[in-house]
């Protein structure tokens, strides 16, 4: 393995400063729920003094949101995400892979079964799916029990038509690519017509790559380090030489997973002829508020909304992609700005945590709407739709249904619209 | 088998495979120590059924906290029960009429800090790890922190223990009552005697008022002497702020090459000031020690926002975690010297250092003369490892020459235990070895610590 690598859990001084801010050690309270926990056991491994053999490997490894926080606090940066990652990886070697996660990798390394799976799933909604849709969370409940998920969970239906179906490449010689991501392109597309509708506003063309596969986080957070490579060997080998000034990644995750895990995946491997054009692609890849923010004058056609926003800092667009305040400058030209306490705190969601440990990630999420409620906002604002996915959810159980959700990009739309 | 009844008695609370027994292995020292098996009580009587179980077996039992410690006093280095005291966690009783808080052993300082603020209270002891670290921890340790210099250590805030002796039987010693001084201070011995005596299960803590206001300073010195000579001008002044911390330039460099603060990196020594008290008076102090500072060539910055006032103990607090991107091995060291000594002592490392081609480290609570001294060598050089430890031997030679003691805060534990007697004395050792056999006649609290 690559000596980059080794940096990650070797940096660790065993000080407990992480047990401050892992928002999972603060509903469970015990070490093996909390980065040094992970990072001990993880160096243990690697010296050959433990294997991850026990059952409840499982539960302590999974039970980790990779939100990153403890990462952002660490004093000396250990790298907790890839050292729980890696631990996933001989997890899944002794143990497998749950059948749900071993489906998915099936169904994400193959962009045709997945649009497949999409239109089948699309046609079953109707029997699939209670009636009674919450219109002001465009979900509904599931009227039958499936597998994994529980049969009172809020679910988005998937949209009539997908990103890649709707949208081509657009304009002169576009400068941008757009990477929508797999939620956006199969369920909430409205977040991505909001993008594609701020660009003609601004008359920037743009390059739909249809032929993009999954960006591979759902896997490779799983411990699947296989089928995650193929699936970023094939995004970087369409992405790498195309003529473009930036990548733009509709996704906070994916994004974050492109720019900044691909390259240590790769040195997982050492591959590091990929690692380096992994590095290189990491460049382009920008967040599409960022991108909106640095490169157009936005800012000077907003017109107030009028609406009152709050907003949630997604995990991987604050600490990984280090966006923080460009979303926020843009929102209070668009509507009045309420700042929320704990602010940047995971929404809970995580991913396959949210499936596997429902309890749980609604538990985090509520300590999140009590910060929401507190602002008096009659709108959240936030940049990924995991979040906007969980936190509607949590605002609905809460009995909330009148604080609506929005992604930042549909607020901006709105705003233009105004004017 | 051997631990059944512990098994039965606590169920999942009972943790004996090796994922486990090496997640409570270790603590801030980095060493590690395997437990033979965990147990996590909710209840004071479920420790006391441990301690009789363990005590009949002859076990050893480490209580522990949130292993945040320095001095590896939550290792189980002879193997036995690891006791965490995570799950008593529960803040029992917040007396607004006698301003004395009741808590478990598991509350994190920081926790029972956020608790108090809505009542305008705070409890003063705040250890640099106060956001990770447990009451009970810091009662065991006997902690310090920044504050110190005004308000003193744990033991002048702890008022009454719960503890539960080696053979299981519960004992109250202290109370609310501010004046009691019937029989021996006990709480005061069980105060930090590092898990060696009993297990506490219950601590009565005194609060004190919120400062109306507070505000921080910064000054940059280029001699590290006029640093330690503005520490004694301001405490000859009568001004006693409520942190008094210095950084030197090793350290500024270290932090601010992890946290990029924006540290002054030319500087030789940087003094970190807080004052508390009304508007009226803060501005007052702060004026007198700005002149002090001034007048020993120092360049001043003071904080006029949260953001900026939280950024200057951020990188203050992050220090000690930053030190491992220098050397991957430290002696972590806390002496303590009379206030008016410290020019001397830093200057004494500084020789040392020299004499052995070690770096070391140096911040601390100036103010109260605790200076964190910290040797940092290469593992993997085993003659650079014993240069360290001869200089760390000469350290506390020069500090207990300058009528100074071995450990500020952190304890003996382990990491100390070989010097503790060059400090006492022969004689208070044997004393101690008396009193730990009458508390704990089967050695099972905590053994192989401070020489027991």
């Amino acid at each position: 393995m690559d000596e980059r690598l080794k940096k990650e859990w070797e940096s660790c001084v065993k000080c407990g400063l992480c047990r401050s801010v892992c928002p999972v050690f603060r509903e469970l309270r015990q070490e093996p729920f909390v980065a040094r926990g992970h990072i001990s056991l993880l160096s243990d491994f690697i010296k050959g003094n433990f294997d991850f053999d026990s059952e409840k490997s499982k539960d302590y490894l999974y039970k980790c949101l990779l939100c990153t926080t403890c990462v952002e606090a660490c004093p000396n940066d250990s790298g907790t995400d890839i050292i729980v990652e890696l631990a996933r990886r001989r997890i899944v070697e002794l143990h497998g892979l749950a059948l749900y996660k071993k489906v998915m990798a099936k169904i994400l390394l193959n962009r045709n079964l997945m649009d497949l799976s999409a239109l089948s799933a699309n046609v079953l909604s109707l029997f699939l799916f209670n009636k009674n849709v919450n219109t002001s969370r465009q979900s509904a409940s599931l009227r039958i029990k499936l597998p994994f998920f529980d049969k009172d969970r809020l679910i988005p239906p998937l949209a009539p038509k997908t990103f890649y179906n709707k949208y081509k490449s657009y304009g002169e010689n576009p400068r941008i690519s757009i990477f929508p991501g797999c939620l956006i392109n199969y369920t909430y597309v409205k977040i991505g017509d909001a993008f594609i509708n701020i660009l003609h506003k601004l008359n920037i063309g743009y390059i739909v790559e249809k032929k993009a596969s999954c960006c591979g986080a759902p896997i490779y957070f799983s411990g699947n380090f296989d089928d995650a490579r193929i699936l970023a060997k094939r995004n970087i080998d369409l992405f790498y030489d195309q003529s473009i000034d930036y990548l733009v990644v509709l996704e906070p995750t994916c994004a974050s997973m492109m720019k900044f895990d691909y390259s240590k995946l790769f040195m997982y491997f050492d591959d590091e002829e990929y690692v380096q054009k992994a590095l290189k692609l990491a460049e382009k890849i920008i967040d599409p508020v960022k991108y909106l923010y640095d490169n157009t004058n936005i800012e000077e056609k907003l017109k107030d909304t009028g609406l009152t926003v709050t907003y949630h800092d997604p995990c991987h667009l604050k600490r990984t992609q280090k966006v923080k305040n460009e979303p926020r400058d843009l929102i209070k030209r668009a509507a009045h700005f309420t700042e929320m306490k704990e602010a940047d705190r995971c929404c809970g969601n995580g991913g396959t945590f949210s499936i596997d440990y429902r309890d749980l990630s609604l538990k985090i999420a509520s300590r999140k709407i009590d910060n929401i409620l507190n602002t008096k906002a009659q709108v959240l604002v936030t940049g990924c739709s995991a979040c906007i996915m969980q936190l509607s959810e949590a605002l609905h159980i809460a009995g909330h249904d009148e604080v609506k959700t929005l992604h930042t990009l549909e607020l901006i739309n709105q705003s233009l619209k105004g004017g | 088998m051997k631990f059944d009844y512990l098994k039965d008695l606590l169920k999942e609370r009972f943790l004996d495979e090796k994922i486990d027994r090496l997640q409570y292995a270790y603590d801030a020292t980095q060493k590690i120590y395997l437990p033979d098996c965990v147990v996590l009580p909710k209840t004071t009587q479920e420790v006391s059924r441990i301690l009789s179980f363990a005590n009949q077996n002859k076990v050893p039992v480490v209580a522990k906290g949130c292993a945040s410690g320095f001095s590896g006093g939550a290792l189980n280095v002879a193997g036995g029960i690891a006791l965490s005291m995570e799950l008593m966690n529960n803040i029992l009783e917040i007396d607004l009429d006698n301003l004395i808080a009741t808590v478990e052993p598991g509350v994190v300082n920081y926790d029972l800090q956020l608790a108090l603020k809505p009542h305008g209270l705070f409890f003063p002891p705040d250890p640099s790890s106060w956001k990770f670290s447990s009451i009970g921890g810091n009662i065991a340790e006997n902690a310090g922190g920044p504050k110190a210099v005004k308000y003193g250590v744990t033991k002048d805030w702890v008022l009454g223990l719960e503890v539960v002796l080696a053979d299981g039987s519960i004992i109250n010693v202290g109370s609310k009552n501010v004046k009691d001084v019937a029989g021996y201070n006990l709480a005061q011995l069980f105060i930090g005697s590092e898990g060696t005596l009993c297990v506490i299960t219950k601590a009565l803590l005194k609060l004190h008022p919120l400062a109306q206001a507070s505000q921080t300073m910064q000054a940059t010195f280029n001699d590290m002497e006029l640093a330690a000579k503005t520490v004694s001008d301001i405490i000859k002044n009568k001004i006693i702020p409520s942190s008094l911390e210095f950084v030197d330039h090793q350290a500024i460099l270290t932090v601010e090459n992890s946290m990029k603060a924006g540290l002054p990196t030319d500087a030789d020594a940087i003094l970190i000031i807080e004052v508390e008290g009304s508007v009226f008076q803060i501005k007052e102090d702060l004026e007198k020690i700005e002149q002090i500072c001034i007048k020993n060539g120092a360049r001043v910055k003071i904080a006029h926002s949260i953001e900026e006032e939280e950024s200057i103990w951020l990188a203050r607090r992050s220090i000690s975690p930053t030190l491992k991107r220098i050397a991957d091995g430290k002696l972590n060291e806390d002496i303590v010297v009379p206030r008016s000594k410290i020019a001397e002592m830093i200057k004494k490392t500084q020789e040392i250092a020299k004499k052995y081609s070690v770096m070391i480290v140096n911040f601390g609570h100036a103010g109260d003369g605790n200076i964190h001294t910290n040797i940092m060598y290469n593992t993997k050089d085993k003659d650079e490892e014993e240069m360290a430890f001869k200089a760390m031997d000469e350290v506390f030679n020069e500090c207990l020459k300058l009528g100074g003691s071995i450990s500020g805060e952190h304890g003996i534990g382990i990491t100390k235990q070989d010097y503790l007697e060059r400090q006492v004395g022969k004689r208070t050792v044997e004393l101690y070895k008396q009193i730990k056999l009458t508390f704990d006649p089967n050695n099972i609290l905590n053994p192989h610590k401070m020489k027991l």
